[in-house]
């Protein structure tokens, strides 16, 4: 991250709160409260797993350096990366999502977890169902299980997408354009005045 | 008029024979057809010449179609000109633009992936307007410039005006060349989408420039005056801009119309056409870029278009307007390699023609890189070295500079015949040698390939995801970047434009991942037609008194389905192991009558319509089978989601399935052996309860756990396949009766998702809160009186004509089975409820 772009987040950071973050300042940008999975990001915000902290959990409130954490999960890629940071790269970004839609902490997206998530995500759209969506979830849960295990024998059970799976399920799909924020003018400054 | 082509000539008289008058009985009338008989013939010729390109798959592998094809125009070009003695045919500039063009503009345009395109627009917009200016002048430049050093033949009669002319035409990237060589060498998509959007944006700046250069040679370069400059520049943006706006005015009309054509199916893909070209000519008319006009039409409307036409007419317009651009391309360009052979209009001059081709070369590599090198301070995913070789490499040559030359006025500007010349030395360099090479040079430089995989699911929802957390960052980080305003965007589109612009019911049902989610399940299904059409089919299917028939074990479809690649097959190993041999072999037996046994009961309409295409018999059977495979299917899957793969089902549904085997022969036949027609209603949902009862009570006495699933599953398909033969049976009468049915097991099922969430979806060995589960639930000593009474309620009651409506939602087309199957349970399971 360029030095300015610290600075410009810096300044929006006090501009929010001047020390720490609540979840409850969260309520309070207005734009995002039409997204519809808006609980879960918050949520990830606070998530002891993306703060890099020890024991798994929420935490109450998050300084600047854990803002900057999360923010850091959004980085573009540089030109000079190798292969090996590229792939760190991938699964940080992926962990992330990861640890998004595993809301336990077991390690495993389970398909109740998976179909939260699909509810909340097509919760902005009136007309379907909760059954839709948990069909959806389910069609996806087992597209995953072909996916991860491929042969299954019939008395076997798939019990969630581990981040293994889950990181074969991204195989050869191109991220690179996905999870990226560039901040690229001096707008938030202008913004939090 | 000798044209060599055979069948144009041969479909001549044929077509004069009715037309005879009184003592001729032939009269020859060749002048009358002409035109479109040599418009046919000539596209026969080329479509021919395709086949036999394919025939040999080495050539085409490595020789990209263009190339073979100017190459035969060059042939066929030949032969005429040995025959007639001059050169009969060319590219007229005029069919080019009205006819040619705009087939292949408006399926590039229709077909762009949008999210691309809008995600990379800043570059494409980039190369498309500065690195075309950039090529057009330093060419022209450089080309005056060589001109002034006196390397060029003397006949060449040209000022810097008429060089930044012949700049400006030959340096525009043709999209029909680009199209057609890079859709051979598969790269990826975001390099693809750069050079192809850049080759179809730059029309508006190859249009102005080209206009604004000849105004100045006409007019002589003596009388320019700065304000004509200014022109020149403000005629850009309203070129540039009011083509878009004409295209998007269009758009917004053709789904506007769209929405309304629920009765004229059969007229409903002209509108797209006849709208499109309405906007290509509209912005020829006025003078404003129509390549662009046509492109965002075609990018705009698609959503929409899509949502409101029915399925058919979505084929329709896919395959027809492929159909068109293929042949548009074709005849493009073997009428470039016919129009070359004419050297009347030839005039050789080394110098400039090495000149054109070192310069645009030379020009397009350092244009791509100092744009490149300015892009990348902005862009997330920098393009690197091998990327920027590819785009300029790949800045192909084509048709529409060819046709612009021709326009250009000999009298006015008398190097005409030069760059005529320099022009088809260019195309026939960049289509044939760059063409050629792209492919080894691509592969040589392991330029990141696209990879063709299926959408998944999964990828459909993950990226939901993502797009919704970066919008989130961008909001509470307070910065107002591209996806904060795409954000914004799609909900002003769900909110007003969605909502004028489609359909009540189309509208309804969009959503991206509920359509990937049909799309996959109707892949899944058709696949599993095509392969459960052999298990179920007789060829495949030994009968029952054979020994084979062991061999067919439960695994066995299951195995034939996963190899075969559908994704959510998983759960069909429960279609196979749910029952026993025996009672497999019932219900393969009943599905093999049922799919072939129903032909009576359909009554020919002696009827033709030529506004509605009635379903062909067979077409009607394969539907049918094909929905009750597709309902099959759904029911399991909905039924036995909760617990995928469960441990136990093998066993215990077997179990199960014997049991209800018993019960069937008691009570008639249930529920796979479908029953004969007289069976009545009270039969049959006494049947059904009966057979649930059993369940319970064995699950009671003998089993240690118990899942709810088996009764549901067995329910669900009873009163599925009741319904469904009695529909089939043509029963309207029945029909409340087997909606009721349907209801009944939507409610049953409805109860099994209601308890399901509360378990893991690995099944437990011995769970014993199991056995009051979901099944208690509906043989509770209260309820099983009540759904009966529900269910065998008289016709004539308060609630049978609100069951009695069709079971087809509005707006649904009837082979959209998954969706609506779903839509039609879902609305009785949730007015079953409200009681």
């Amino acid at each position: 991250m360029a030095a300015w772009q610290f600075l410009a987040i810096h300044y929006c950071f006090r501009h929010h709160n001047p020390e720490i973050i609540f979840k409850e300042s969260f309520d309070r940008i207005p734009d995002l409260e039409f997204n519809p999975i808006r609980s879960k990001i918050v949520r990830a915000f606070f998530d002891k797993r993306n703060l890099r902290q020890a024991p798994n959990g929420l935490a109450d409130e998050i300084n600047f350096e854990d803002f900057l954490t999360i923010m850091s999960y959004f980085r573009p890629i540089e030109m000079n990366m190798d292969e090996e940071q590229l792939d760190h790269f991938r699964k940080e970004k992926l962990k992330f999502l990861f640890h998004m839609y595993d809301s336990d902490n077991d390690g495993k997206i389970s398909l109740l977890e998976y179909r939260k998530v699909v509810e909340e995500l097509l919760s902005r759209n009136p007309h379907l169902e909760k059954e839709s969506a948990r069909s959806i979830a389910d069609g996806a849960m087992m597209e995953a299980a072909s996916i991860c295990v491929g042969q299954m024998e019939p008395d076997q059970v798939y019990e969630g997408i581990t981040f293994e799976d889950f990181l074969k399920m991204w195989q050869g799909i191109d991220i690179d354009t996905k999870m990226h924020v560039r901040f690229l003018n001096m707008e938030p400054i202008a913004h939090c005045h | 008029m000798q044209p060599p082509t055979g069948p144009a000539l041969a479909s001549a008289p044929e077509s004069s024979a009715g037309a005879a008058p009184g003592s001729q009985l032939l009269r020859w009338q060749w002048r009358e057809v002409q035109a479109p008989c040599l418009v046919a013939g000539w596209i026969l010729v080329a479509s021919l010449a395709k086949i036999v390109f394919q025939l040999s798959r080495k050539v085409t592998s490595v020789v990209p179609e263009s190339c073979l094809l100017i190459l035969l125009g060059l042939g066929l070009g030949g032969i005429v000109l040995a025959i007639a003695k001059r050169a009969e045919y060319q590219l007229e500039p005029s069919l080019f633009f009205l006819f040619l063009l705009p087939p292949i503009v408006l399926d590039s345009g229709y077909f762009m992936p949008s999210r691309l395109f809008f995600d990379n627009l800043g570059a494409i917009l980039t190369y498309a307007v500065i690195g075309t200016l950039w090529n057009s002048f330093t060419t022209g430049a450089a080309l005056w410039g060589v001109k002034q050093a006196g390397l060029m033949d003397k006949g060449v009669e040209a000022g810097l005006m008429d060089f930044l002319l012949f700049g400006s035409l030959i340096s525009a990237v043709d999209p029909v060349a680009v199209l057609a060589v890079f859709e051979e060498v598969h790269i990826n998509e975001t390099l693809f989408i750069i050079v192809f959007g850049e080759s179809l944006l730059n029309d508006a700046v190859t249009v102005v420039l080209y206009k604004v250069f000849n105004s100045f040679v006409e007019m002589g370069p003596v009388h320019v005056q700065a304000t004509d400059y200014l022109k020149g520049v403000a005629s850009f943006f309203v070129v540039s801009l009011g083509g878009a706006a004409v295209g998007l005015l269009f758009a917004f009309l053709l789904a506007l119309i769209t929405r309304f054509t629920k009765r004229v199916r059969i007229i409903e893909p002209l509108f797209v056409f006849l709208l499109a070209y309405m906007a290509y000519l509209a912005a020829e008319m006025v003078s404003l870029s129509s390549i662009l006009a046509v492109t965002f039409c075609g990018i705009c409307c698609k959503k929409y278009v899509e949502a409101n036409i029915s399925r058919k007419s979505r084929t329709t317009v896919k395959y027809t307007m492929k159909t068109l651009a293929s042949s548009s391309e074709t005849v493009i360009f073997m009428f470039l390699g016919i129009s070359a052979v004419d050297t009347s209009k030839w005039a050789w001059d080394t110098a400039l023609v090495l000149g054109t081709l070192l310069f645009i070369l030379l020009f397009r590599a350092v244009g791509v890189i100092l744009q490149t090198w300015v892009l990348n301070c902005f862009r997330l995913t920098p393009l690197d070295r091998i990327d920027q070789v590819v785009m300029s490499y790949g800045g192909l040559r084509g048709a529409v500079a060819f046709a612009l030359v021709i326009l250009l006025d000999g009298a006015k500007v008398r190097a005409k015949d030069y760059f005529v010349a320099t022009t088809i030395v260019v195309v026939f360099f960049t289509v044939l040698v760059q063409g050629l090479t792209i492919k080894p040079l691509v592969k040589w430089l392991k330029v990141k390939r696209s990879d063709h995989h299926k959408p998944t699911l999964n990828e459909e929802l993950h990226e939901h995801a993502f797009d919704h957390i970066l919008a989130a960052v961008e909001d509470v980080v307070g910065h107002h970047g591209y996806r904060y305003w795409r954000d914004k965007w799609e909900q002003f589109d769900k909110r007003y434009l969605s909502q004028l612009l489609m359909r009540k019911s189309a509208y309804r049902l969009k959503d991206e991942i509920w359509d990937v989610y049909c799309k996959l399940n109707i892949r899944d299904a058709i696949s599993f037609v095509d392969q459960g059409g052999h298990v179920l089919s007789a060829s495949r299917l030994t009968l029952p008194s054979m020994p084979r028939r062991t061999s067919l074990s439960e695994s066995s479809v299951t195995n034939l389905l996963r190899e075969s690649g559908s994704g959510a097959c998983l759960d069909l190993q429960v279609i196979d192991t749910v029952r026993s041999r025996r009672d497999k072999e019932d219900a393969v037996m009943h599905h093999m009558l049922c799919g072939s046994l129903y032909k009576p009961r359909r009554r020919y309409k002696a009827s033709y319509s030529r506004h509605f295409i009635s379903p062909s018999t067979q077409e009607r059977q394969d539907k049918e089978i094909f929905q009750q495979n597709m309902k099959r299917r759904l029911e399991t899957f909905k039924s036995t989601k909760h617990n995928v793969c469960s441990a136990k089902s093998k066993a215990r549904l077997k179990k199960d399935g014997r049991k209800k085997q018993k019960k069937s022969v008691a009570n008639t036949e249930l529920p796979n052996g479908k029953p004969p027609r007289s069976v009545t209603w009270q039969q049959k949902a006494a049947a059904v309860l009966v057979a649930v009862d059993s369940d319970n009570e064995e699950s009671d006495s003998s089993e240690t756990e118990k899942e709810d699933d088996e009764g549901i599953i067995f329910i669900a398909r009873a009163a599925d396949e009741i319904l469904q033969g009695k529909k089939a049976s043509g029963g309207i009468r029945n029909k409340s009766l087997g909606t009721q049915l349907l209801r009944l097991a939507a409610w049953t099922s409805a109860q099994a998702h209601a308890s399901s969430p509360l378990r893991p979806p690995q099944p437990r060995r011995t769970c014993p809160g199991r056995v009051t589960g979901a099944t208690s639930l509906f043989t509770s000593p209260q309820k099983p009186p009540k759904l009966c009474q529900s269910t065998c309620k008289p016709r004539g009651s308060k609630a049978s004509p609100r069951w009695r409506v069709s079971p087809h939602p509005p707006g649904l087309s009837q082979a959209h089975v998954p969706r609506r199957w779903l839509a039609q349970r879902r609305r009785k399971g949730s007015s079953r409820r409200d009681r």
